[in-house]
């Protein structure tokens, strides 16, 4: 169980980008946060493993108080925590082995990852999650030379490392293409309905939040606009979210 | 039509404005002109120019090649003061194929002429005349071209030489003719001897550098820094706690250590103790590694200590006994051929048992002050309210003592040092000042600089210039800023201890300082140490950057004496000085999205530098090491100017004597290694990047 109260981010230059937000997420459900650019889905995403510290209100996560742990604590919770992003944050000079070995980073002894050693028992783990994310073959190529697709899978299979109970999904589809989109999200899904990990993702496109979101929480300048199912999203509400002159744009 | 005229005015100002600035320029330059004595007289003398025209052809006739020579001799008799009777001078027998010379007269006065004519020499041979006294003192007189039948003539004039009564002089020709073939001078071996030594000096002065650089990098690198925050009381305890565990450290760690040494020393001890060392932690580790603790617990965290320190022995252990054995086998190959080779891991050996409680202490103190901290940071999670501002003050109060007793230390070594003290005092009132006022004005714990920024600023200022004279005139500054003398040695009593004067009064004003800094900060509000400690590296790093290896060079001659030693040691602090900026710079460039992921899984800094940040900035490093080599060797062929070693020194010595066609030879050889050197870096660097 997830637990946002009140929780308020102003950064350092007087940008407001949350306000006030509170929610709760239950275990295994698949949530979807949609808003325009910059109307704190990244803010609020990062805030849950705090990569971001927030201003006001507290994180509370299966009892624990994310927003008063000190570093040591911050990483025992960090690790239950998987992480994707737009943009992969791959190593691109490191072999894709060693940037799925990164994930379990927060297991192994600091002294040993220091020199590059992992246990066997890690390195048979990181192919077997390529193998569940179909990129088994590329384990020892360099990260830059996949496709967007195949790194953001790599990217799963980093974030999978880490025995997540809940997944933060910031934008995972934004530099892909509609085809690759789905395919990732089919993995999200996966997970999700596999594992049973939490997932919590945002994302740009009403549709494809639509097609795999157990929920909708939409954000507008910070504040919390729409909580809800995703069926409940009608025309006026897309307007409310969106603005008046936003178009639904169908995502195939 | 007000538009119409207000650029007109405009203009006509701005025009004006054009006219001053270049008469400004114009001025400036002329007393640019003035100071740097710049003479076309000078240029144009002729005597002067004589000079450097044989300079300069001097110059551009190095001797890089030698031939070896075969010479004949062939003597004349000549009589100062011809005899009355007007008999000739009997001359030497003449052997049949020998080469012989003709002079006329034979007898004469001083400055008279004598034609000298020589047959039967060899074919275009150089032909040296000489002139010989009685007295055997040889002087040469004219060099000639030998045809290519073995005959000359030349003519000299007989010198003025004092002395020789009616002894006759010698007129000797030599003829002299190379054979085999050319080869490389003495000159051009001892160059290149010399330009060996300088291009491993600046290889030395890189390598060293290198890792030090890396270490800094990320501590001069604000991206990285700016993350590390920790709250203040957890900060002030490490800091208290460092010295306490430099000398647990010293104390318990150091003997390890040596004990390291000595049985590296015995090779046998030296291989088996640290193996079982090392065993015997691994298997206390898997012990209790399966005593299946839950982590965050008590008894997980005092595992995890009692780990740690056990590590931090075995590891100084077996450093220890690295050293020793490269001790050892350094005696071994000493008499050896590899006994450069034994030098060498000899004196890393050397360097590691000298080291050893340096880092036994270091290690003790990181230790001592990361543990105690982690004990600490459980209870100190209890002070709320006053208790916080309590406790902070008071761990104020010790940090700020020991702060301004460490800065006394340093200030008692040289007198100028003693503006450390006044700078510290100064930063601390002005932090404390703006404890001050962002409690006043309710600025919480956003930033909010900006609001009255003049207002901020002017009260900075007023405190800063307060502060630092009050803390001039306490400590009594004048003495060491002034008269550059170091602080008195009179002593203060605090009950059975007895400190200097200067160092009581530092640490006074240390506990204000740091008591109120304390007080206002309480124990939970975050501190920027990484900021701190950015600031700090930066400061010495940009300090040290603009020293001159020159100069460096001068003093570190002083210490270890003239030779390329010296060179290493000056090079390699620039080096570090240098890469250290350049490297942090290229920490600072890096993709934030690696290392962000990276810090998301859970992994400690550490981990997330040698993950998402070492990767990215290994082809910059490389590049830039390359590019200090480059500029190392340049530098390190002009170190020996001031005795640093290297080509520079032996390029002074024969610009010294004028020997300018040896100074010829090296500066062909610098031209030659710094154009290559330059071409093959470039070369290389553009395929890293």
């Amino acid at each position: 169980m997830l637990k946002i109260e009140h929780l308020t981010k102003v950064y350092e230059n007087g940008v407001v980008a949350l306000r006030d937000i509170s929610f709760e997420v239950p275990d295994g459900q698949f949530v979807v946060v949609i808003g325009l650019s910059g109307s704190g889905k990244s803010t609020l995403l990062r805030c849950i493993n705090r990569l971001i510290d927030p201003t006001e209100g507290r994180i509370i996560w299966n009892g624990i108080d994310i927003t008063a742990a000190n570093d040591e604590e911050l990483r025992l919770i960090r690790r239950r925590i998987g992480m994707i992003f737009q943009q992969f944050n791959l190593v691109k000079r490191s072999k894709v082995i060693t940037n799925v070995l990164a994930g379990r980073l927060g297991y192994t002894n600091p002294m040993w990852s220091l020199i590059n050693r992992f246990s066997p028992h890690d390195r048979q783990m990181a192919l077997a999650k390529l193998e569940r994310v179909g990129i088994r073959e590329k384990a020892f190529t360099r990260a830059d030379e996949l496709s967007g697709g195949q790194q953001q899978r790599v990217g799963i299979a980093r974030a999978l490392m880490q025995d997540p109970e809940l997944m933060l999904a910031d934008e995972p589809v934004a530099s892909l293409d509609p085809a690759t989109s789905h395919s990732v999200m089919k993995y999200l899904e996966l997970l999700n309905k596999e594992d049973g990990i939490t997932i919590l993702c945002s994302l740009h496109f009403l549709s494809l939040a639509r097609a795999y979101a157990d929920r909708i929480i939409a954000l507008k300048d910070g504040l919390l606009e729409f909580d809800g199912d995703p069926a409940d999203i009608d025309e006026q509400r897309f307007k409310d979210i969106y603005g008046e002159d936003a178009v639904r744009v169908e995502i195939a | 039509m007000n538009n119409n005229q207000f650029p007109t005015s405009r203009g006509a100002l701005r025009k004006l404005l054009l006219v001053l600035a270049v008469v400004a320029g114009v001025l400036l330059y002329a007393y640019g002109w003035r100071v740097t004595d710049i003479s076309l007289d000078e240029t144009q003398d002729q005597t002067r120019q004589t000079s450097v025209t044989r300079a300069l052809r001097e110059l551009l006739s190095p001797n890089v090649f030698d031939q070896d020579r075969d010479s004949e001799f062939a003597d004349a008799y000549f009589a100062i003061g011809c005899p009355d009777d007007g008999e000739p001078i009997p001359q030497p027998e003449r052997a049949e194929g020998e080469p012989y010379i003709e002079i006329s007269p034979d007898c004469g006065e001083r400055d008279d002429a004598v034609t000298v004519t020589g047959h039967h020499f060899h074919a275009n041979a150089d032909a040296f005349v000489r002139w010989i006294p009685p007295n055997g003192q040889s002087r040469p007189m004219v060099r000639t071209d030998v045809d290519a039948n073995g005959y000359f003539q030349t003519t000299i004039s007989v010198p003025s030489l004092r002395g020789g009564g009616d002894e006759f002089h010698t007129i000797e020709v030599e003829g002299s003719w190379p054979v085999g073939l050319p080869h490389l001078s003495k000159t051009t071996e001892t160059v290149i001897e010399k330009m060996v030594e300088t291009i491993f000096l600046a290889l030395m002065a890189t390598t060293l550098a290198v890792p030090i650089a890396f270490v800094l990098s990320f501590f001069a690198a604000r991206n990285l820094m700016r993350q590390v925050r920790m709250p203040a009381g957890d900060v002030l305890i490490a800091f208290i706690l460092l010295p306490i565990g430099w000398a647990l450290g010293d104390l318990l760690v150091g003997p390890i250590g040596e004990l390291g040494v000595d049985w590296g020393k015995d090779l046998v001890l030296g291989i088996v103790g640290p193996a079982i060392a090392m065993v015997a932690y691994g298997g206390i580790a898997r012990a209790a590694a399966t005593a299946g603790l839950q982590e965050g617990t008590v008894g997980h965290r005092a595992r995890k200590i009692g780990l740690n320190v056990l590590l931090v022995a075995v590891i100084i252990f077996t450093l220890g006994a690295v050293g020793g054995i490269g001790i050892w086998i350094g005696d071994k190959l000493e008499d050896t051929l590899l006994s450069d080779l034994g030098n060498f891991v000899n004196t890393l050996g050397t360097l590691v048992d000298l080291s050893i409680s340096v880092a036994a202490a270091l290690a003790g103190a990181l230790l001592v002050s990361s543990v105690g901290t982690s004990l600490v940071r459980g209870g100190l999670r209890y002070f709320e309210g006053p208790a916080d501002h309590i406790v902070g003050a008071v761990l104020g109060v010790a940090s700020g003592t020991l702060l301004m007793a460490m800065m006394a230390v340093i200030a008692n070594q040289a007198a100028w040092f003693g503006l450390l003290p006044l700078l510290v005092v100064v930063i601390l009132a002005m932090q404390d000042l703006g404890l001050i006022y962002n409690r006043l004005t309710g600025a919480g714990h956003r930033d909010e600089a900006n609001t009255h920024a003049t207002l901020r600023l002017a009260l900075q200022v007023a405190v800063a210039v307060v502060a630092f004279y009050f803390a001039y005139r306490f400590l009594d500054s004048g003495r060491l800023i002034v008269d550059g003398r170091l602080p008195s040695a009179l002593k203060t009593e605090i009950g059975p201890f007895s400190v200097k004067t200067y160092t009581f009064r530092a640490m006074l004003m240390g506990a204000v300082l740091g008591g109120i800094g304390g007080w206002l900060l309480g124990i939970h509000r975050n501190f920027p140490l990484g900021m701190t400690v950015y600031n700090t590296t930066r400061t010495i790093l940009n300090a040290l950057r603009s020293i001159e290896p020159l100069i460096m060079g001068i003093v570190f001659v002083i210490w270890v004496g003239i030779g390329p030693f010296a060179g290493v040691l000056a090079l390699m602090l620039h080096s570090i000085a240098a890469l250290g900026k350049l490297y942090s710079e290229q920490v600072e460039n890096i993709d934030p999205g690696p290392s962000e992921a990276v810090q998301a899984t859970g992994a400690t800094r550490l981990q997330m530098i040698a993950y998402g940040v070492v990767p990215q900035i290994v082809p910059p490093y490389i590049a830039f090491t390359m590019y200090r080599w480059d500029i190392n060797v340049r530098m390190s062929t002009i170190i020996g100017f001031v005795g640093g070693g290297g080509i520079g020194f032996l390029l002074q010595q024969q610009i010294n004597l004028l020997r300018y066609r040896e100074a010829g030879v090296a500066v062909l050889a610098i031209a030659i290694v710094v154009s290559v050197l330059d071409f093959a870096s470039a070369s290389i660097r553009e395929r890293m990047i």
